[in-house]
């Protein structure tokens, strides 16, 4: 039996081929396509990032749709952050985009404005969401994407290290206050540990500031920056004191603890961030021992926050599909259906919907997060226009860029230079 | 091309002039056609069976090639397409302030990493070119590193082994330096990627093996006769006649260098991570196709790298012609 093993091997080899073969030829025959019957099921792909959690729970809503809608088979895969846009974008080049996707508010623009996502208008029930929700949605005056849930900024903070250091963050404080609190929780605080993190390198809470002085990130036409290189001289220097005195974690410390967090690995002890991210840090630091809690972020003015209700992540149809309306039926059960929204939990943040705010079950993290919401409710104004194509590259320089000040390679006033250079680059590249 | 097969013909025809009568016209143009018949069929059979590779040649190589030098004079975006620009990208690169900070880490590594390598490829060499029991094992073990260098895994390795706390930073805090892990240290992270260059060694060292074994012994003989020491040896017998196999390890290693990417994305990203410390030329190129999406700027950035490349090897054959001595020719 073992003498002709090449024979074996080559007719296997000949029966794959023929049988591809026949593959192919049964492909090119069915020229009506699939019907979307439960003999004939029709298929969609869905693909959205996140980890292995949150891909059990939407799996398992996947197959509830399966169940409940015979004939549509849905191809199911997802990636952490990162990968999942370097596969979006090549596949957004050979226009093979899945047919429903995650997207995020600061792609939308790169892929809205390129006529790749499909108008949800009349394929999608948006009578359900919540108000404010879907402003965030629109392209060129259509609707192109729903949100699932929504966040805002905050401040992130370590309760039982500012207890401990007799610190409160009242209603209004501003941002020296802030930095003040920062020096003197780190002076409580044993070495390698710090009351807060240095957060002029992160383009988000740059805009958060400028909102907060009635201004903005972008023009409204997205096309320039709105600021001059002043304003940001200003804002690259605000933490200077901050670092030479060491209460804030010099940057060849804090650069190494990518991609992990300072909460995660208990070094840090403040930070502003996306609120949603309370239910990523509070696992782990109730490990360690720690609380965490979520404060209005710093202000010049206590009457403006800059906060805006930003979708937290967004689903799109590719206008590619050859499904539309079955596509439009799989996101109308994952924001609207009880069932589903029971199984999703709030893996993705709180749900954008009504019917999905109700049925959702609300654990301690996800109250903390509600109550915060709901405490700056009346500080919420407008959302900016969804950011320009180029945000990507532009958040990715403005970290990259501020590092080198960090590091004192660079001046802020020469950084400023250096990044004015690059984002009017960008933002004429991507006219 | 059909003339050379029809030339290289001309000898087999030499025994129809040899046959003692004058050459007759005829007979020698149908040999020279027959002949040629002949050739002209194994080398379509040649072609044929070369197909493959030749497609393979065509579709990935040459003609992304081709493909990447139009861009380069288009603003061409991934998406959007582009339009021809000329040589816009080409004088935007020389005001672009990274594209020297990049050409600045790329050169810096290059002067460092190759001329240590190959000390470190050539010593080793020499000891393994001993007959000694258990060299095999030896030159196996030493070769192995080169094997996994360029691999993600051996990079992520590095970047524990370089953090604050690892291994480096507590061996040399031990000695009073308090510079940190080189992970996050910008004056000294370059080093890293030497080291993992040097590690690497591998490949240069097998060559420097065979050249080694390839010095005739009688030339060491008599040098002992005269009585030269171990270094008039090795710097007046073992150099020039390994001198060959030098040239070829510096310029294969120099081209290397100028084009290391993977373990650089991944140690320091695409930022060129701690403050563009690491921001090698391919590094910058990949950040301004896939970040920027800036494909036809990106283009014209790896055609001067092409062309530098290019100029580097140039020179370095000139070069050779006066310093390299190929044994047999006299004369040199």
């Amino acid at each position: 039996m073992i003498s002709h093993p090449y024979r074996l091997r080559r007719r296997s080899l000949l029966a794959g081929a023929t049988g591809a073969a026949a593959l192919a030829a049964a492909a090119a025959c069915g020229d009506d396509g699939p019907a979307g019957t439960a003999d004939d099921p029709i298929e969609i792909s869905f693909e959205w990032w996140g980890d292995e959690a949150r891909a059990e729970v939407t799996q398992q809503a996947v197959d509830l749709f399966q169940e409940k809608n015979e004939g549509i088979k849905v191809r199911t895969n997802f990636a952490d952050f990162p990968t999942y846009w370097d596969s979006m974008t090549t596949r957004m080049a050979a226009k093979d985009l899945p047919d429903v996707l995650n997207m995020d508010y600061s792609r939308l623009l790169q892929f809205g404005s390129n006529g790749l996502l499909m108008p949800l208008e009349g394929l999608v029930d948006t009578s359900d969401f919540l108000d404010g929700f879907l402003d965030t949605g629109h392209v060129n005056g259509e609707l192109v994407a729903v949100p699932i849930a929504g966040n805002t900024l905050g401040l992130i903070y370590r309760s039982d290290w500012y207890e401990a250091a007799g610190v409160t963050l009242q209603p209004g404080y501003t941002w020296a206050d802030y930095q003040n609190a920062i020096r003197t929780v780190t002076g409580t605080l044993p070495e390698g540990k710090w009351g807060g993190g240095d957060f002029a390198g992160q383009y988000h809470f740059m805009e958060l500031w400028l909102r907060q002085q009635g201004g903005s990130f972008y023009t409204e036409d997205g096309k320039a920056l709105n600021f001059d290189k002043a304003k940001l001289v200003e804002w690259w220097t605000l933490n200077a004191d901050l670092q030479a005195e060491g209460a804030v974690p010099p940057i060849d410390v804090s650069s190494q603890w990518a991609p992990e967090n300072g909460f995660v690995l208990d070094t840090i002890g403040a930070d502003p961030g996306w609120d949603n991210f309370l239910a990523w840090y509070a696992p782990t630091v109730a490990e360690n021992g720690g609380t965490l809690a979520l404060a209005a972020p710093p202000s010049l003015d206590p009457a403006n926050l800059g906060l805006y209700l930003k979708p937290s992540m967004q689903l799109c149809i590719s206008a590619t599909t050859e499904y539309p309306e079955e596509s439009g039926k799989l996101i109308d059960f994952l924001l609207t259906d009880p069932e589903a929204i029971a199984i999703l939990g709030t893996s993705r943040g709180i749900p954008a919907t009504n019917v999905g705010r109700e049925n959702v079950e609300i654990d301690e993290v996800s109250q903390a997060v509600l109550d915060y919401e709901a405490s700056v409710e009346q500080y919420l104004t407008a959302p900016p226009p969804p950011p320009p194509a180029a945000t990507g590259s532009i958040e990715v320089k403005f970290g990259e860029i501020y590092q080198q000040v960090q590091y004192g390679e660079l001046t802020a006033a020469e950084a400023v230079d250096t990044f004015f250079t690059e984002a009017e680059t960008l933002l004429a590249a991507e006219q | 091309m059909s003339a050379s097969p029809s030339t290289a013909a001309e000898p087999k025809s030499g025994p129809v002039g040899d046959a003692g009568a004058p050459p007759v016209r005829g007979t020698r143009g149908a040999a020279k056609r027959r002949s040629s018949a002949v050739r002209g069929g194994e080398r379509l059979a040649g072609y044929t069976f070369m197909t493959p590779w030749l497609i393979g040649t065509a579709v990935l190589t040459i003609g992304p090639m081709a493909w990447s030098l139009y861009l380069s004079f288009t603003d061409y975006h991934l998406i959007r397409g582009g339009d021809w620009v000329g040589m816009a990208n080409y004088t935007a690169i020389f005001e672009d302030p990274m594209f020297f900070r990049a050409v600045r880490v790329t050169l810096l590594y290059v002067v460092i990493a190759v001329p240590i390598k190959l000390v470190a490829s050539l010593l080793v060499a020499m000891l393994l070119s001993q007959q000694r029991r258990g060299m095999g094992f030896y030159r196996a073990a030493f070769y192995m590193p080169s094997l996994i260098a360029m691999s993600v895994g051996v990079a992520l390795i590095w970047k524990a082994l370089f953090s604050n706390d690892g291994t480096q930073d507590r061996f040399m805090s031990a000695f009073g330096w308090d510079g940190g892990g080189f992970l996050g240290n910008p004056e000294v992270s370059i080093l890293m990627l030497v080291l993992l260059a040097v590690w690497s060694f591998g490949a240069p060292m097998v060559i420097f093996l065979a050249g080694l074994m390839q010095v005739p012994q009688e030339l060491y003989e008599a040098a002992d006769v005269d009585g030269a020491s171990k270094w008039r040896k090795f710097v007046h017998i073992t150099l020039p006649m390994l001198s060959p196999v030098i040239f070829f390890n510096v310029l294969m290693e120099t081209v290397g260098a100028f084009q290391l990417f993977g373990p650089a994305y991944i140690i320091g990203g695409d930022a060129g991570a701690p403050a563009w410390s690491t921001l090698f030329y391919t590094v910058r190129i990949y950040s301004l196709a896939f970040t920027d999406f800036r494909m036809g700027y990106a283009s014209a950035y790896a055609w001067l790298l092409v062309l530098a490349v290019g100029i580097v090897t140039i020179v370095m054959f000139r070069a050779a012609g006066r310093l390299v001595f190929y044994a047999g020719e006299d004369g040199r």
